[in-house]
């Protein structure tokens, strides 16, 4: 059993794929039921459509977490001479990334939703909604955090003979 | 004469709507460009082929975009907001 077994690099590609698209599904769910609510608030105050955006932009920012380290990682995936090792760190590095930002979206929807629409009635909720909305954001910033971490690790790989 | 009120009123709305379509497509076009770009020429450039700090470098990017967008729109809030009291102000004088 070699360090560097050539199916290695399969599990360096999941880590791209995940994280790319499981953080992409979860800025999916975040603009989208964000956006409900956004066009129902429309209807009534179409001036404060410029302020409810806030929820679609950090979903937008959710799945920038996820490009950022699919480009990571797939920037230090090799065809030969890569460890099985190294492909393992890059599965987790991908799979913490996407789970979170899967969180992360799931929480600004719900959040973004609800508070724009209590936004029609009440101006105070809007500092609410934003802080409530970075505590949602920081999720999946400590994905991307792990993620990186673990990256770094992925250099001490043993070299392959 | 309330013709003529309402012809400026669409003007306003549609002059409104346009301004806000163009701050949207900024944003959208700096949240899609700027933080990829950032994490490619930070890490060539700044951090000698680091892409762990370049990666920092690129998420924080984008919350400096998030952080604009906020307060352009908090901004624009204000002045509306200041606007609409001129005009109440004008009409019951």
């Amino acid at each position: 059993m070699s360090a560097c077994p050539p199916y290695a690099p399969f599990f360096g590609l999941g880590g791209v794929a995940a994280s790319m698209v499981l953080s992409t599904v979860g800025a999916a769910f975040g603009t989208s039921k964000a956006g409900i609510g956004i066009a129902g608030l429309g209807q009534f105050k179409p001036e404060l459509i410029m302020k409810s955006l806030i929820p679609v932009v950090m979903s937008g920012i959710i799945a920038v977490y996820g490009l950022v380290v699919s480009v990571l990682i797939a920037g230090a995936l090799r065809p030969t001479d890569y460890s099985l090792y190294a492909g393992f760190v890059h599965l987790g590095a991908g799979l913490a990334c996407g789970f979170t930002g899967l969180a992360a979206g799931y929480a600004i929807g719900y959040v973004g939703d609800s508070c724009v629409r209590a936004y029609v009635y009440e101006s105070k909720v809007f500092v609410t909604m934003v802080l409530i909305l970075i505590f949602g954001e920081v999720l999946g910033l400590y994905g991307l955090i792990v993620a990186l971490i673990m990256n770094s690790r992925a250099t001490e790989a043993p070299s392959c003979m | 004469m309330s013709e003529q009120v309402v012809a400026s009123k669409l003007t306003a709305q549609a002059a409104a709507q346009g301004n806000a379509l163009i701050k949207l497509l900024v944003f959208s076009l700096a949240l899609a460009i700027v933080p990829i770009s950032s994490y490619f020429l930070s890490r060539d450039y700044v951090w000698g082929g680091n892409t762990t700090w370049a990666a920092f470098t690129a998420a924080g990017s984008a919350q400096l975009i998030l952080v604009a967008f906020i307060v352009v729109s908090v901004l624009e809030d204000q002045r509306e907001r200041s606007e609409v009291e001129a005009t109440k102000a004008k009409k019951s004088h």
